[in-house]
């Protein structure tokens, strides 16, 4: 997964993109002119501190914004050729049901509907046939996220499930379009330092046995280095500085980087090591 | 959050009235900014007019009946007369006072008591809230109308007595409100903070947490005084409210019998009902608007 | 589930206790002459008192009059109306069926017109139809229940002549079978209209108020994101999500249906529970007001039970918590 060719254009650009939320009276520019793209089968991180934007670049991307009132959402992003900006509905719907792109969201209990069987909400995003003839693919997906004894799990609601394995079947659910794109929106925060692991792990054999991109937002560098070849740092909606995650980690161009870096690496080692730094 | 407010020195100095007052007029401001909260402060205020000026605005006394018995609407008698030849326009104009009269005093009734309970139960909890919880239930099992019905068939239906009535029916879903707010705010930080300062419990209970518990709390009091227009109403339209009393239910009890031939007795207190009570959602409409900041900057919509 | 619904029925009769013994106390607190107070305005004579005495316990003091009222109703005698000369019981059972029967048919026509307002307009990225469908709920929800009846009857019965203007069915019925049903609907079509009307524009209120609280959730984003189409989020998430609250306002709806009837009822001179009411109180025959009260009573608290039970078994969290 070296440097792409030049000829060949990326699975996904996005040129100045901007999101400008209305809040009362304010408006919050949580994206203020990022650019970005993302190769075939590659894997980038997206670092900031809380509130830089992360989670709102990625939703803008793939069209998931929550119901707020936006002051300018504007850019071109465009992923496979196709430019989702001017997309219609069901051509957006093909992408997100077949082979486009799918994303895990930052708190996962929130994210599962509450009155419904684990089961039936991956079940939903594989579509198609009816729950019966789709049960083994949904057991299979649960497998495939890490999850044991999937046939079990199917059966239970969320709230009787734990943080890492609700984390898990957010998983499943992303995988059931086998997309070619994925994001995941701090995938480990929410868990414990073995789960977090476990986790990666899972993300990171999925990365490599389906070729499938990764976008990973996370505050930990950790995750980052481990699992990611490029990384954007963010802070107040903006790109601070890009690059290959070595180069970046290690000769910090921008100040505020160096201070993200620096701070992430001391906590790093008063804190149990989640895993080496080197990259894969 | 509105509750750092209550720790801040500046603001522990105001008395609580007048923190309660300041925390109303702003609050208004607002309301008026808001579409639906806009159209319900015109309202309320027209009626608060008419209802003030009364006897300037109705060219008849109220029990006045000197005219064509059921003269349909002229430049005379705007809105025509009874069967008995009383002036519709004068007796809407004066039953006005009696609606405001019932609405706001049964809305302050159900917040004192309502609030009270609400209060005692949501900051104690324990024995006292499940007695107290256990009385607002034993309220709520009869309906409404019912329960005020059953008040009237057995003390008779003096306006004060219906007021009371109509306040027993009421206030329990006050209390709930109370209630929950209190729950919610008890395990608050600036109660901590309060606790470890040593201040008295009637002084958190009213000093710290009412100011925060307000606002939903008037959203209900404005919804309580239009059910309690509608049940008085509703018993006049019956024969059962006060007979001493003009009001818009009692026209269209005496217009019954003669709808089919002069829709005007009917239709004016009809629709009289009908503005004070659209007036007061839509003024608890914009309270919530301004209460509920959830709601604030949210686009309606399921977007693909 | 079977512990559920026990612990619920063992919070239920001791309220039903309650409220009998309030309602009985309520009774006690009127001035004047019980036996006046029984009867209503009623001349009666001197054996008629003592027997009326003898029998409900009148000079005994409280506690045990409240204690034989109690052994009655278990026994079913809700006591006797000396306006109506029958037993109270026998008076609720033949006309709380027509009232059951008028907000039924309301209410199975304003649950799902409701409803689909509510999600029509809370789902809808089209502002004018959300403000159309709110105004018209809005102002449809101020007009009082008998002046809405009044208009139905005005417009529908009087000027267009397509419904009887009030009434059961005719004095002398020789329709059968389906012309019997017919018939039947005839008559109640205005009135549970005007129930329909009315609740349905409570229901479509809330429904959006719940719809728009819903599709601010994480999991319709989860949805979105999974490829669903607008119309499978809708029926597979938001519709189920937001019946919660619908459920417990339904549940009040109904269990204040009476309070609606009273006032629909008198004007349409059906002759269900609510009109026997307003005539007991016109008449101040407080054995059948006692009588309705309890049924009353009762009736909520067995809708507040299935409430609870269609909670339960919608919402998962609850079920496990009990
Ligand atoms: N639904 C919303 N309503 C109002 N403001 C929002 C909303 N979502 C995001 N914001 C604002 O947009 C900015 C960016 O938020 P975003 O969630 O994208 O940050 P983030 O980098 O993901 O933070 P975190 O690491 O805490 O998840 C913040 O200032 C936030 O306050
Ligand atoms: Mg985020």
């Amino acid at each position: 997964m070296s440097a792409a060719s030049v000829e060949s254009a990326p699975l996904l650009s996005v040129r100045n993109l901007k999101v400008h939320l209305r809040v009362g009276e304010a408006i919050v520019r949580a994206v203020d002119g990022i650019d970005l793209s993302i190769e075939q089968g590659e894997s980038i991180g997206i670092v900031g501190e809380s509130g830089s934007g992360k989670s709102t670049l990625a939703r803008a991307i793939l069209k998931l914004l929550p119901n707020v009132e936006l002051a300018a959402c504007e850019g071109e992003v465009n992923f496979r050729g196709l430019d989702l900006a001017g997309i219609s509905d069901p051509a957006l719907r093909d992408l997100r049901r077949h082979h486009g792109f799918a994303m895990i969201f930052q708190d996962p209990l929130g994210y599962l509907n509450p009155t419904k069987r684990v089961g039936a909400q991956v079940a939903e995003a594989i579509g198609g046939k009816s729950f019966g003839s789709i049960g083994d693919r949904v057991q299979q997906l649960l497998a495939e996220a890490g999850l044991p004894s999937p046939a079990q799990i199917a059966r239970r609601f969320p709230h009787e499930l734990s943080g890492g394995m609700r984390q898990r079947v957010m998983i499943s659910i992303a995988l059931a379009s086998e997309p070619a794109l994925l994001f995941a929106d701090e995938p480990t925060t929410a868990l414990d330092a073995t789960l977090q692991l476990q986790v990666l792990e899972t993300l990171r054999r999925l990365h490599r046995d389906r070729q499938m991109a990764m976008a990973i937002i996370s505050h930990d560098l950790g995750v980052v280095a481990e699992l990611c070849n490029r990384v954007y740092v963010m802070r107040d909606g903006k790109v601070l500085e890009s690059g290959d995650t070595v180069e970046v980690f290690e000769s910090p161009k921008h100040p505020y980087a160096a201070q993200l870096i620096e701070l992430s690496t001391r906590h790093r080692r008063h804190a149990a090591p989640v895993g080496s730094k080197a990259v894969p | 959050m509105s509750g750092a407010a209550a720790i801040e020195p500046a603001a522990a100095e105001e008395r609580p009235l007048a923190r309660a007052w300041r925390s109303v007029r702003t609050t208004a401001a607002k309301i008026a900014r808001t579409r639906h909260g806009a159209a319900g402060c015109v309202i309320l205020l027209t009626l608060a007019l008419v209802a003030a000026f009364a006897p300037l605005i109705a060219p008849y006394a109220p029990l006045q009946a000197a005219q064509a018995s059921l003269a349909p609407p002229s430049l005379g008698n705007l809105f025509g007369t009874d069967s008995t030849g009383r002036d519709i326009f004068s007796l809407v104009v004066y039953g006005t006072r009696t609606s405001l009269a019932i609405g706001l005093g049964a809305a302050v009734g159900a917040l004192v008591l309502g609030g009270a309970v609400g209060m005692l139960a949501g900051y104690f909890r324990g024995a006292v809230e499940s007695v107290l919880m256990r009385v607002v239930e034993l309220f709520q099992t009869l309906p409404v109308i019912v329960l005020v019905l059953f008040t009237v068939a057995l003390f008779g239906s003096s306006f004060w007595l219906l007021l009371v009535a109509v306040i027993l029916a009421i206030w329990p879903a006050e209390a709930r409100l109370v209630y929950g707010q209190y729950i919610r705010l008890r395990g608050m930080a600036f109660v901590a903070a309060a606790k470890v300062a040593d201040l008295s419990t009637v002084h958190i209970m009213l000093r710290e947490i009412l100011p925060s518990a307000i606002q939903p709390v008037i959203v209900q009091v404005a919804l309580d005084a239009s059910v309690a227009i509608l049940i008085e109403a509703g018993l006049g339209f019956l024969g059962l409210s006060d007979p001493n009393m003009v009001s818009w239910g009692q026209i269209l009890h005496v217009a019954q019998d003669y709808m089919t031939v002069a829709w005007w007795t009917s239709l004016f207190p009809g629709a009289a009902i009908c503005i004070a009570v659209v007036g007061l959602n839509l003024f608890a409409d914009g309270l919530n608007e301004v209460v509920d900041p959830r709601m604030r900057g949210r686009l309606a919509g399921l977007q693909p | 589930m079977l512990r559920f619904i026990l612990f619920r029925l063992l919070h239920a009769i001791p309220l039903l206790i309650a409220v009998i013994f309030v309602v009985l106390l309520m009774l006690q607190l009127i001035p004047g002459d019980p036996v006046q107070a029984m009867v209503g305005d009623f001349p009666v004579s001197p054996e008629f008192r003592a027997a009326i005495t003898k029998q409900y316990h009148l000079d005994a003091s409280f506690p045990v009059r409240v204690y034989s009222y109690f052994v009655n109703l278990l026994h079913g005698d809700f006591g006797y109306s000396y306006q109506f000369q029958r037993p109270v019981l026998d008076l609720i059972v033949e006309t709380a069926p027509r009232t059951i029967l008028l907000t039924s048919v309301g209410f199975l026509i304003a649950i799902p017109v409701g409803v689909l307002i509510g999600i029509i307009s809370g789902t809808t990225r089209n502002k004018r139809v959300d403000h159309f469908w709110t105004s018209l709920a809005l102002v449809a929800y101020g007009i009082p229940i008998f002046w809405l009846g009044q208009l139905l009857v005005l417009v529908l019965a009087v000027h267009l002549g397509w419904f009887p203007t009030q009434g059961m069915g005719p004095l002398v019925s020789h329709a059968h079978g389906f012309a019997w049903l017919r018939e039947r609907a005839h008559y109640l079509a205005l009135p549970a209209l005007a129930f329909a009307v009315h609740e349905g524009t409570r229901f479509a209120r809330i429904m959006r108020a719940s719809v728009a609280d819903t599709l601010g959730q994480g999991y319709i984003i989860t949805a979105r994101a999974k490829g669903l189409t607008r119309w499978a989020i809708i029926r597979k998430h938001v519709l189920r999500n937001s019946c919660l609250p619908l459920i417990s306002v339904a549940g009040y709806v109904l269990g204040s249906a009476l309070g609606g009837a009273v006032l629909l009822e008198t004007v349409f001179t059906w002759p269900g529970l609510g009109l026997l009411l307003v005539q007991a109180v016109r008449m101040r025959d407080n054995m059948t007001v006692v009588g309705i009260a309890i049924f009353a009573a009762l009736a909520v608290i067995v809708i507040n039970l299935v409430v609870d039970l269609l909670y339960a078994a919608i919402d998962p969290r609850i079920r496990g918590s009990s």
